[in-house]
């Protein structure tokens, strides 16, 4: 009976496991809904955005804004990294983590960058700032000093939260005391696809862009704006409009990330919790047999030795 | 002892499968294990069969088991009694040669040289006379040495189930203890393949003894019945071939090896002819007498002040069932205990060895010495905690333990891989030369393995390799084949 009672109490367990992780899967797909909601909401401000930067350099006006200027010498780089607060969502974690170490020794070392990120990388003094209790934990165990962490980003980021942090950024952007601003996040493309990247916010560059990974439609959009371009009439100048316009446009686009980062994080714990519910019904399965075989098993047994006792007794 | 001064005869009333009854007159009936000899011809076929008493009936009848086939015996045949137990030749005569378990050669190489033949039928030593000696016996198989060390002088246990390199082991072990062994050995094959019976006799005549150019089976004597033999055969041969390494314990004062496979096969025959004797049966059909049986032969398997016998034992696991009978009760009498799993064999991983549910008496700091016996718990709290976290990583896949758990899971998986072994037995068929590592070695390489020193390396480079340094080369090896 030893075993079949083994067999009987993990059977239970996985049971447990299994109404979790379910659970966390509904959970997981009514948070994901809301969160793309405001995602898709937030990429159509952060276009037009873009767009409207676009126009006023087509403008043919000669700006410059601190913001979008690169600094000669990079010797204070940030390298901001958005995990999550909970676990059970599968790849998401190492999957930013993985990328987060290997552009930190990158920035360290001043070793050639990854295809695709445009860097001109000399070594220099890195800051790691970290959202999510997930990182955090990863980069203390790899004994990563971390010079700021944050908790408080939740499935909603607000807009105020992120604000603040952008603030501190452009303000030490401008006073020379920051260099480059970099953000390893997951970047939410559809519903389907999702993957980690690391981008440059800061500085700028061309504000029509969007950072990696997105070649193709960079260049549709710019091409988009073209066509369309507009004469605008500044009032009251242009050099104005620029100068609250840059640092709104850079605001959207990390609020963008942190948005982008809560629906990827859904998405992915929607995946990986109907992966583990399967699973724990594959195992219910195999356990169930098993628990009915050794049953079985020692009944047949227990019969054949009363039968066979009797049998020697006549 | 042998003589008998008279020998009174009786005749064959009743026969039942393997066992069969005699009468003999009331005042000369045979002593219990006392053996009994039909020997006649009928219609030109020749029977010859021996049986030993196990009951007295009343009225002049003996029950006996037959240790050969009743197969043509009929009712009325003559039974003469011997007046003395079965005995076998004893003495270095015996050495090189293959014996049945009435000690005739089975060889084909003509009588057998002995000046003294001893009863199978023994007392166990004495209490006052058994040696209280506890040291290791290294065998340079890693996980042996490792987690189950073995005893000088004491009794090992390979359990398994079908197929899972019980009998490979042992061979293994007869490779590498019997060629560095000065003293001598004895090999029963109980109720286990006469093919494997067979290769390990051509084996012993090509492995030679150390540098001396002298075969192994020069030092060697084999007693074998096997799988064809009728249960009394099967019950008994373990016997035979335990009394000639008594002689070579008591007579020569020697180390002597003792090597039995497999002793489940003693069990299984005595439940075979249990039943025929009249005995209830008791639990999972086995016989009542299971662990009397068991405990008279495995307690004179043991060490006195004279000598030393150190015997590794194969034992089947029914159904991969360890709580069965037959091997539970087995496993009580031993020091080392081997398990093979198979699961681990199922990987490809041979020693087939589970490391959790093996275990030694003497792995234990006041025999193996603290440094052994701390790194010996380390590796096997990290297989632990990894067989522990399998559930979890089955479900939610392995992105969900936490960063201490996944190094575990990573150098458990690699310890995992460290403990096979590529054996001398195997070299035709895995074509990797064998390893014998010495137990330093050994304790040193899983020492910095648990450190964490090899955490760079593949899985696949731990695979079948001997100290820890053949990673290294390995893993090289496989980058280059990449």
């Amino acid at each position: 009976m030893a075993k079949a009672r083994a067999i009987v109490k993990r059977l239970k367990a996985v049971k447990n496991v299994r109404k979790i992780t379910r659970t966390m899967e509904l959970i997981a797909t009514a948070r994901f809904k809301k969160a793309m909601d405001r995602a898709t909401e937030a990429a159509a401000y952060t276009k037009k955005i873009s767009e409207i930067v676009a126009d006023l350099s087509k403008a043919n006006l000669k700006f410059s804004h601190p913001l979008l200027e690169t600094h000669a010498t990079e010797k204070n780089a940030i390298l901001l990294v958005l995990t999550s607060n909970r676990g059970l969502c599968g790849g998401y974690n190492s999957g930013v983590l993985r990328l987060t170490t290997r552009r930190l020794t990158e920035l360290k070392t001043g070793a050639v960058p990854a295809e695709g990120v445009e860097a001109k990388v000399e070594p220099k003094a890195c800051q790691l700032e970290v959202s999510g209790k997930r990182g955090i934990a990863f980069l203390k165990f790899q004994r990563v000093p971390m010079e700021k962490t944050y908790l408080h980003f939740e499935d909603k980021p607000a807009f105020d939260q992120v604000n603040e942090l952008a603030d501190r950024y452009i303000a030490d952007y401008i006073d020379g005391k920051l260099d480059r601003l970099e953000i390893a996040y997951t970047k939410f493309e559809s519903a389907s696809r999702q993957f980690a990247v690391v981008e440059t916010l800061l500085p700028m560059g061309d504000l029509s862009t969007t950072g990696r990974g997105t070649p193709a439609k960079t260049a549709a959009t710019t091409e988009e704006t073209s066509k369309q371009s507009v004469d605008y009439e500044f009032l009251p100048s242009a050099e104005e409009i620029l100068q609250d316009i840059v640092p709104a446009a850079f605001k959207a686009r990390l609020f963008k990330c942190f948005l982008d980062a809560a629906v990827s994080e859904q998405i992915f714990r929607m995946v990986a919790m109907k992966g583990a519910t399967e699973n724990a019904s594959d195992m219910i399965k195999d356990l169930s047999k098993q628990y009915n075989r050794a049953r079985q098993t020692q009944i047949t047994s227990e019969l054949s030795e009363i039968i066979g006792g009797a049998a020697a007794l006549e | 002892m042998i003589a008998a001064a008279e020998k009174s005869t009786g005749r064959v009333t009743q026969i039942i499968g393997s066992t069969f009854d005699a009468e003999f007159p009331e005042d000369k009936l045979p002593e219990i294990y006392n053996a009994l000899k039909v020997e006649t011809e009928n219609k030109g076929v020749k029977l010859k069969v021996t049986g030993e008493v196990q009951q007295h009936l009343g009225g002049g009848r003996v029950r006996c088991v037959a240790l050969g086939s009743t197969d043509g015996m009929v009712r009325g045949m003559e039974v003469v009694d011997t007046g003395a137990a079965v005995s076998v030749p004893v003495g270095k005569g015996t050495l090189g040669r293959v014996f049945n378990l009435l000690g005739d050669p089975v060889d084909g190489r003509g009588e057998v040289q002995t000046e003294e033949r001893w009863p199978i039928h023994r007392d166990a030593p004495l209490l006052e006379n058994l040696s209280a000696k506890t040291e290791v016996f290294e065998t340079g198989i890693k996980v042996v040495d490792l987690l189950t060390p073995f005893v000088r002088g004491g009794k090992a246990g390979l359990f398994g189930g079908a197929g899972l390199g019980k009998t490979v082991i042992l061979t293994e072990l007869i490779a590498r203890i019997a060629s560095a062994h000065g003293g001598f050995s004895v090999f029963a094959g109980v109720g286990e393949r006469t093919r494997e019976g067979n290769d390990l006799w051509l084996e012993m005549q090509e492995t030679k003894i150390g540098n001396t150019g002298r075969s192994v089976i020069e030092q060697t004597c084999m007693v074998f019945g096997q799988m064809n033999e009728p249960p009394g055969a099967r019950l008994r041969v373990a016997l035979s071939a335990l009394t000639m390494a008594e002689w070579f314990r008591d007579a020569t004062g020697s180390d002597t090896l003792l090597f039995v496979d497999n002793i489940f096969r003693f069990s299984q025959a005595g439940s075979e002819v249990s039943a025929l004797l009249g005995r209830m049966p008791s639990a999972v059909g086995y016989q009542p007498t299971l662990s009397t049986e068991l405990g008279q032969l495995q307690e004179r398997i043991t060490s006195t002040n004279k000598g030393a016998i150190t015997s590794v034992q194969a034992v089947y696991v029914p159904a991969d069932d360890p709580t069965d009978p037959a091997p539970a009760t087995a496993f009580s009498h031993l020091d080392a205990f081997i398990y093979l799993e198979r699961k681990i064999a199922e990987k490809g991983l041979f020693p087939a060895i589970d490391p959790l549910a093996s275990s030694s008496r003497i792995l234990d700091p006041q025999y193996v010495g603290e440094h052994h016996y701390r790194v010996a718990r380390r590796v096997q709290q990290i297989l632990q905690r990894y067989r522990e976290l399998q559930d979890i990583i089955a479900i939610l896949g392995i992105d969900e333990l936490s960063e201490d758990d996944k190094l575990v899971v990573h150098r458990a998986r690699r310890i995992e891989q460290f403990l096979s072994q590529p054996f001398l037995v195997a070299e035709p068929f895995t074509g990797k030369k064998g390893n014998i590592t010495p137990l330093k070695e050994t304790i040193r390489s899983f020492e910095e393995l648990c450190d964490g020193k090899w955490d760079h390396c593949s899985e696949a480079a731990f695979r079948y390799v001997g100290a820890i340094e053949e990673v290294g080369e390995q893993e090289k090896k496989l980058q280059a084949g990449v």
